[in-house]
């Protein structure tokens, strides 16, 4: 298991310290190392929105689980700008 | 030349490059259920975690503050604002049920309380949310409101399990509350705009100003926080107050559930 262009150390490191963010970081840096990650592992985002919400959303009226949301679409630009990136490289 | 193009290919993508991903989200997914199937046990759980990074948190904060004096005031600092800030806030919510005749008929019921711990606060819990390590068998119900220092009304339970519970807090979006605002008790309805922060919109002429408190149900009237800013729109005929809670959220550990009778306008569920 190893991220695009990070080792396979690495990328573990971000996974687990993303997951641990979420516990023990502000949201904001939360966010910050999600949208980092997805440049190396573009599911971590939508992992990351779901775990959060697990832990802290609440549904009543008028709220949606964002980190989710969010999480998912981030995840699926970062899986098609890879997909572009690749299509680029096999194309030379 | 034709291997080195594989392996270039292969340093920015492979099948195997998405298996932390997977591995993450299945991770997720597994928590997820867990916390569907088994909530109780997920707290039991989490609990402790969130513990750990509470007294983490505490830990970092002495040891950077260690370095320097300055830094070590400047925590003494904010801890005496905020004793200070909880005791004008007690010194008015007492002030407030002297002239409030209706509050003296409820004032058995004001002194009981059922204590507990904040699990996680802002801004680790995101949504404007307080988990607290107590619930059903703490006699916690659905829609008691949660109070913190000095007697601030902080939220409404939104969620009870056996031993945990969940506390929307008045600045949550969605989130509307009947409210009052000055001196003169003019009543307004105070929304919830995320992030600590309360909203409410006022007549143009009415006469509040920056400073002024603003006083939530209790029983009685007690002080939710105080008008920061005064928006004005020429095209709007009244202005938005913001409003700033009387307390730090990111410092309440502790609170007290009472079932004031209070209806609020949050569609609570019993969702774990």
């Amino acid at each position: 298991m190893r991220g695009t262009s990070l080792s396979f150390s690495t990328c573990g490191t971000l996974t687990l310290l993303a997951f641990v963010s979420v516990i023990f970081f502000p949201w904001p840096l939360t966010i910050m190392l999600a949208f980092t990650s997805s440049f190396f592992i573009p599911l971590l985002p939508l992992a990351i929105g779901l775990f959060a919400d697990t832990l802290y959303y609440t549904p009543h009226s008028g709220t949606l689980p964002l980190f989710t949301l969010y999480g998912a679409l981030a995840a699926g630009v970062s899986i098609f700008v890879h997909r572009q990136l690749r299509t680029g490289i096999i194309g030379r | 030349m034709k291997k080195t193009f594989l392996v270039k290919r292969n340093g920015l993508l492979s099948l195997t490059d998405v298996s932390w991903g997977v591995f993450a989200l299945a991770c997720a997914i597994i928590v997820l259920l867990v916390r569907l199937i088994a909530p109780g046990f997920f707290w039991y759980v989490f609990t402790p975690v969130f513990r750990v990074a509470d007294a983490v948190s505490l830990e970092g904060h002495s040891f950077i503050s260690g370095f320097e004096n300055a830094a070590k005031l400047t925590a003494q600092n904010e801890r005496l604002a905020n004793e200070n800030t909880a005791l004008a806030n007690e010194n008015q919510a007492l002030a407030q049920k002297i002239i409030d005749i209706e509050d003296l008929f409820t004032s058995t019921t004001a002194k009981s309380g059922i204590l507990a711990g904040v699990v996680a606060r802002p801004p680790e819990s995101p949504y404007d949310t307080l988990v607290l390590a107590a619930g059903e068998n703490a006699g916690i119900t659905l829609g008691m409101e949660a109070f913190g220092d000095g007697g601030v009304p902080l939220g409404i339970v939104s969620s009870v399990l056996a031993d945990f519970s969940r506390v929307t807090l008045f600045s949550a979006p969605g989130v509307t509350t009947a409210g009052w605002v000055g001196n003169d008790g003019l009543a307004i309805t105070i929304s919830g705009a995320g992030a600590g922060v309360m909203n409410a919109t006022v007549s143009r002429s009415a006469a509040i100003a920056v400073g002024d408190t603003v006083f939530a149900p209790g029983p009685g009237m007690l002080p939710i926080g105080k008008v920061i800013r005064i928006d004005s729109n020429p095209t709007a005929p009244g202005v938005t107050l913001r409003i700033q809670p009387a307390l730090n959220l990111f410092s309440v550990s502790w609170v007290t559930i009472r079932d004031t009778g209070v209806p609020f306008s949050i569609s609570a569920t019993s969702t774990p």
